[in-house]
C-alpha cells in the first residue's frame, strides 16, 4: 500500500492504494467517480480519459501512485456551481451525445485541446479527439460541439 | 411544476435536447458497468479453449475450496434447457445451453462460472477447474461444413441450421429472355459491434422469495427475461430485468448471454450476494456475438432498356457454433431485395451454416449490410453492362408506393424514387458520373450510388409484436411515461417523450421517462429492426391520447361543454373551433384531482402492427407495418499509385416519414454511414481455426475522429399514415448501401470493381494490375 495525495477536481485528496492500482480504479471504486469509463483497459478507446495537470491522459494506463502532487480533473469536476462547462453544454446543444459512454472522455479531451488552443481548426479538433473512440455518432456532431464551444469563449 | 422549464410545446419535429444528455455530459448517468451493490462478488466465465470437443470430465472441487470463492456453477447446477432467439417461429433453432454439458462447439463456449470476493480470486478459481476434453475434428469454413462427411456440430443435415428458399415466377426463362446476364460472387467478412460499454450483468437472488433481479446492458430486457425464465425453469414473474443506460448495442446486446444466466445462478448459490460479470474488451470481441461472414452469389438478367428480368443466387452465411438469430439473419439478407426492386422472377436460396467459429448474431442491419454490398454492387454492374446510367437504372426498377410485392410485402408510403432523384440532384450526379475514365492522372475522383430499404419491426420473434406505454399525470401536473422500450443510445426515450408531449398537448420538459424495467414498465420486444419509434411510438401516442381524453372528459363535465369540441394544445385546454383557451393544463389536471372528481389520471396505450410472419418455405410474408427507404451517393478520390481511397462526401436521402427529432435522426444517419465506411475499408474480425486474431481496438480498427466523412443528410417526408405523426423507423437503413456506394464510386474512378470487403489498398492495386 502507498499513500498518495493529489488535487482531485480542485480538492486535496489522500488515498491509500496498492502500488499497482490504476488511477481509473481509484477514481471509480475508491472515490465513487464513475463518470470515468472503462472501455478497454488497454489504452486504446479513450473512454477513461482524465486531465492530469491539464493534459488529457488515459487513467487505465496511469498508476495512482504516479499522480502524487498532481492535479487530476475528471468529468465530475468541470461544471462550476451547477453551470455546465461550455463544452458540456455544446455537446447537449449540438446533439453530440448518443449512448454517452464515450462522452466524459470526449469532453475532457476537448477541454485539454481548447485549453491549449482556443480556436482550433476542424482538422485540429479531429486530431485532438483521435484517441477517443465513438461508435454511435460518426463524430460529426462531436466535432461541431467542440467548434461551437470554442466560439462561445473569448479568443 | 417549475414554469420556467416549460419551453418546448408541440415538440415533434423539433431538435429538442435529448432527455438523457445532461446526466451523460456530467458523468452522472449510471450504466450497469458503474453499479456496485453491498457484498457484490466478481463473476467469471470458464470457456472452452477448443473449437470442438467432448467434455469428458469436469472437476470444480479445487476451485470451490479456494478461499474467497463463494460459488461455482456448471451444467450440473442447471436444468439443462436450451435457448434460442427465434424460438417462437423456429423451435428447431433452439440449440444453446447456458452452460454446456457434453460438448463444446467453439473457442469460448461457456462450461462453468465462478463468483469470488475479487477478480484475482475469481481468475485463480477458473484456473483450478479441471476439465478433461476429447478434442473432435472441427470445421471452420461454411462451404466445407455443408459437405457430406464434415464434422457434425449439431444434429443437423450438412450442418445447415437454417435454410430459406425464395422462389417466384420463372427465373430461368426470364434469364433466357434477358439481353444481358451476369454472375458475380461477393465475399463479406465478419465484423464486431464495438459498443464502447462491454457486456455486463449483475444478478441478485432474493433468498426469501427466490426471485431474481438482473441488471444487464441489454437492448431487449423482456427477451432476456423470457430466456432466463426458460433456462432457469422459473416463472417470468419471478424475474426482474432492468436496463440502465446502455453504452451502445448495435445488435450485440439483443440476446440473453450465458453470463446473464450465470450471474443469477451464482448469486443463488452464493446465498443471495449480488454477482457482477463484466466482459473485458477481449472477451467482447471473442465471445459475445459478431457479424455473419457471407458468400453472396448473384446471377441476374436485364433487358437492354434496363428492365430487371430476374434475380437468382445463393447466400451462404457462416453462423458459427449456435443459431442465435439465424432465421432473422437469413431472411433479412434476402427479403430486402423485394422492398427495393420490382422483380417477379426470383430464385435465391439462403443457407445459414454451423461452423466451429464464434457465434454470429444480430448486428445493425442484420444481413442487410452484407446483401446491400452484394446486391447494390451487382446492380451497378448490370446497369453498366447495358450502358445505362446507374441512377436511371435504379429509377426504372425501384418499387413504387401503394404496391404489394410478389412475396406479399405491403409497401404503402414509399419515397424510394424521390430519394434517388434528390440524391442525384444534391450530389450533382449528372455532371460528375463517368468523369473518372476521362482522367489520366494518378489521383482520380469517382461517384457511386447504392439504395436500400428497411423494416420497422419484424415479425420474427413472437406471436405479437406489441409495445405498451402507461402515462400517469400526477396532481402537480407532472407527466411520467412508462415504456418497455430500451434506449441504448439511439435516443428513443427522447423521441417517446416528444411523442407523448405532442399528443398530450404539453411541453416536452414536463415529461419524465421510466423505461425498460420488466417489473414496472409495459412489455416491449426491444430495440431492434428499427422498430421503437414506429411501434413503441404509436403505443406512447395512444397512451397520451387516452390520458388526454380523461382530462377533457372532466373539463367538459365541469364546464358543461361538448368534450369533442375540446383539445389540449401548448399547455392549454382549448376549443377546437377557434383555439380559444378554456383553462391551463395545470388547472385542468387540478380539476381532475379536485374534491368533486378525484380522478386519478392514468393513460394506457399499446400498438401491434399489422404484419404476417415469413413463410420459410417460400419467403412470403409482410413482416413490417411499414417500410423505410433511402438512396446514398458516395464520392471518393482514389490514388492509383498507392491504392488509397479518400471519401470526399456521402449524400444520404432518407424516407423517414417524419423526423420526430431531426437532430437525432441526422445523428443516427451519420453514425450509420461512418460505421459503413469502417466496414468498407477496415473492419474484418479475422479468425484462424476458430480463434479471433484481432480482439482489440489496436488490431481491429474502427473509424476514429480523423476518419470523419462529410455527410449531407436529407429527409424525404412521406408522412406514413401508420407511423406516429407520420414517422418511420430509421436506425439501420443508412448503413445498408454505404459499402456498395463506395465500391461503385471506386469503379467510377478507376474502372475496377472490388467484390470482397474490406476494400484495402492491396486489393485495389491488385485489381488495377489485373486490369492492365
Amino acid at each position: 500500500m502507498i499513500s498518495v495525495t493529489f488535487i482531485l477536481n480542485g480538492h486535496k485528496t489522500s488515498v491509500d492504494v496498492p502500488d499497482h492500482e490504476l488511477l481509473l480504479e481509484t477514481l471509480r471504486e475508491r472515490l465513487g467517480l464513475c463518470g470515468t469509463k472503462p472501455g478497454c483497459l488497454e489504452g486504446e478507446c479513450g473512454a477513461c480519459t482524465v486531465l492530469l495537470d491539464g493534459k488529457n491522459i488515459l487513467s487505465c494506463l496511469k498508476l495512482t501512485a504516479d499522480v502524487e502532487g498532481a492535479a487530476v480533473t475528471t468529468i465530475e469536476g468541470i461544471a462550476e456551481k451547477g453551470t455546465l462547462h461550455p463544452i458540456q453544454q455544446s455537446f447537449i446543444d449540438e446533439g453530440a451525445v448518443q449512448c454517452g459512454y464515450c462522452t466524459p472522455g470526449m469532453v475532457l479531451a476537448a477541454k485539454a485541446l481548447l485549453d491549449e488552443k482556443a480556436r482550433p481548426t476542424d482538422e485540429e479538433i479531429q486530431r485532438g479527439l483521435d484517441g477517443n473512440l465513438c461508435r454511435c455518432t460518426g463524430y460529426i456532431k462531436i466535432i461541431e460541439a467542440v467548434r461551437a464551444a470554442a466560439h462561445k469563449k473569448e479568443p | 411544476m417549475n414554469l420556467e422549464n416549460r419551453k418546448t410545446t408541440s415538440p415533434v419535429g423539433k431538435a429538442v435536447p435529448r432527455i438523457d444528455a445532461r446526466p451523460k455530459v456530467t458523468g452522472e448517468a449510471m450504466y450497469v458497468y458503474d453499479m456496485r451493490l453491498p457484498g457484490m462478488l466478481v463473476g467469471k466465465m470458464l470457456r472452452s479453449p477448443h473449437a470442438h470437443a467432448k467434455i469428458v470430465a469436469l472437476d470444480t472441487s479445487k476451485a470451490e475450496k479456494l478461499a474467497g470463492v463463494k460459488a461455482v456453477v456448471t451444467a450440473a447446477d442447471t436444468p439443462k434447457i436450451k435457448f434460442g432467439s427465434n424460438e417462437y417461429f423456429f423451435p428447431y433453432t433452439v440449440d444453446q445451453l447456458p452452460l454446456e454439458d457434453e460438448k463444446v462447439r467453439y473457442i469460448g463456449d461457456e462450461i462453468a462460472a465462478v463468483a469470488a470476493v475479487d477478480e484475482a480470486t475469481a481468475e485463480k478459481a477458473l484456473s483450478l477447474i479441471e476439465v478433461q476434453y476429447e478434442v473432435l475434428p472441427a470445421v471452420f469454413d461454411p462451404v466445407a461444413a455443408m459437405k457430406p462427411g464434415a464434422p457434425a456440430i449439431h444434429d443437423k443435415m450438412n450442418n445447415i441450421g437454417v435454410m430459406l428458399p425464395v422462389q417466384y415466377g420463372d427465373a430461368d426463362t426470364a434469364l433466357k429472355e434477358s439481353d444481358y446476364v451476369r454472375e458475380d460472387v461477393f465475399i463479406l467478412p465478419s465484423a464486431a459491434h464495438c459498443s464502447l460499454e462491454p457486456h455486463v450483468a449483475i444478478g441478485q437472488v432474493e433468498t426469501a422469495t427466490g426471485r431474481i433481479t438482473l441488471w444487464t446492458s441489454t437492448q431487449a430486457p423482456f427477451k432476456v427475461r423470457e430466456a432466463l425464465a426458460k433456462t432457469l425453469q422459473m416463472e417470468q414473474a419471478d424475474i426482474r430485468v432492468i436496463k440502465l443506460n446502455v453504452g451502445g448495442g448495435f445488435g450485440g446486446k439483443l440476446e440473453m448471454l450465458p453470463m446473464d444466466f450465470a450471474a443469477c445462478l451464482l448469486s443463488k448459490k452464493a446465498g443471495g450476494l449480488p454477482v457482477k460479470i463484466a466482459c473485458s474488451r477481449q472477451e467482447e470481441f471473442c465471445f459475445t456475438r459478431r457479424k455473419h461472414p457471407m458468400i453472396y452469389k448473384l446471377k441476374s438478367g436485364v433487358k437492354s432498356d434496363g428492365t430487371l428480368m430476374a434475380i437468382t443466387g445463393e447466400v451462404i452465411a457462416d453462423g458459427g457454433a449456435y443459431c442465435s438469430y439465424g432465421p432473422t439473419l437469413i431472411a433479412a439478407s434476402i427479403m430486402r431485395i423485394f422492398m427495393v426492386y420490382k422483380i417477379r422472377n426470383f430464385r435465391v436460396f439462403g443457407f445459414r451454416v454451423y461452423t466451429n467459429n464464434p457465434i454470429c448474431g444480430a448486428i445493425r442491419g442484420f444481413g442487410g449490410v452484407q446483401s446491400g454490398f452484394a446486391v447494390e454492387s451487382h446492380m451497378d454492374m448490370l446497369a453498366r453492362g447495358i450502358g445505362m446510367d446507374p441512377v436511371a437504372f435504379r429509377l426504372k426498377n425501384a418499387t413504387d408506393p401503394d404496391t404489394v410485392t410478389v412475396n406479399k410485402l405491403v409497401l404503402s408510403t414509399n419515397g424510394l424514387k424521390e430519394c434517388i432523384r434528390r440524391a442525384a440532384e444534391a450530389s450533382r450526379w449528372q455532371e460528375k458520373y463517368g468523369q473518372g475514365a476521362k482522367s489520366d492522372g494518378d489521383v482520380v475522383r469517382g461517384i457511386g450510388i447504392g439504395v436500400a430499404a428497411d423494416v420497422m419491426g419484424s415479425k420474427m420473434y413472437k406471436a405479437h409484436e406489441s409495445a405498451g406505454t402507461i402515462i400517469k399525470v400526477e396532481e402537480d401536473a407532472s407527466v411520467y411515461v412508462f415504456t418497455g422500450a430500451a434506449d441504448i443510445g439511439q435516443g428513443s426515450d427522447t423521441a417517446l417523450a416528444q411523442i407523448a408531449a405532442q399528443e398530450l398537448g404539453v411541453a416536452y420538459e414536463r415529461i419524465r421517462i421510466k423505461a425498460a424495467d420488466t417489473e414496472s414498465t409495459p412489455f416491449d420486444t426491444g430495440s431492434f429492426a428499427s422498430r421503437v419509434t414506429f411501434i413503441s411510438g404509436n403505443a406512447t401516442k395512444n397512451a397520451a391520447a387516452d390520458v388526454k381524453r380523461q382530462i377533457l372528459e372532466v373539463v367538459a363535465r365541469e364546464l358543461k361543454l361538448d368534450q369533442a369540441g375540446l383539445d389540449i394544445r401548448d399547455e392549454e385546454v382549448v376549443r377546437r373551433s377557434d383555439k380559444s383557451v378554456v383553462m391551463s393544463f395545470d388547472k385542468a389536471v387540478g380539476l381532475c384531482y379536485s374534491f368533486d372528481y378525484g380522478h386519478l389520471l392514468i393513460g394506457r396505450g399499446s400498438y401491434n402492427p399489422t404484419t404476417t410472419p415469413i413463410d420459410f418455405r417460400t419467403g412470403e410474408g409482410n413482416i413490417s407495418g411499414s417500410y423505410g427507404f433511402e438512396a446514398q451517393i458516395a464520392e471518393v478520390e482514389v490514388d492509383k499509385k498507392t491504392g488509397r481511397v479518400k471519401v470526399l462526401k456521402v449524400t444520404d436521402v432518407h424516407d423517414i416519414g417524419c423526423p420526430i427529432n431531426p437532430q437525432s435522426v441526422h445523428g443516427q444517419i451519420e453514425g450509420s454511414i461512418l460505421m459503413g465506411v469502417g466496414y468498407t475499408f477496415h473492419e474484418n474480425l479475422r479468425l484462424d481455426e476458430g480463434k479471433v486474431l484481432n480482439p482489440s481496438f489496436a488490431k481491429y480498427r474502427i473509424p476514429r475522429s480523423t476518419d470523419k466523412v462529410d455527410i449531407a443528410s436529407i429527409f424525404v417526408e412521406t408522412k406514413d399514415p401508420q407511423g406516429p405523426f407520420g414517422a418511420k423507423g430509421m436506425g439501420e437503413a443508412s448503413l445498408l448501401p454505404t459499402a456498395a456506394a463506395l465500391a461503385n464510386a471506386i469503379h467510377d474512378a478507376i474502372g475496377v470493381q472490388i467484390k470482397e470487403l474490406p476494400i484495402t489498398p492491396e486489393k485495389i492495386l491488385a485489381a488495377l494490375k489485373a486490369q492492365k
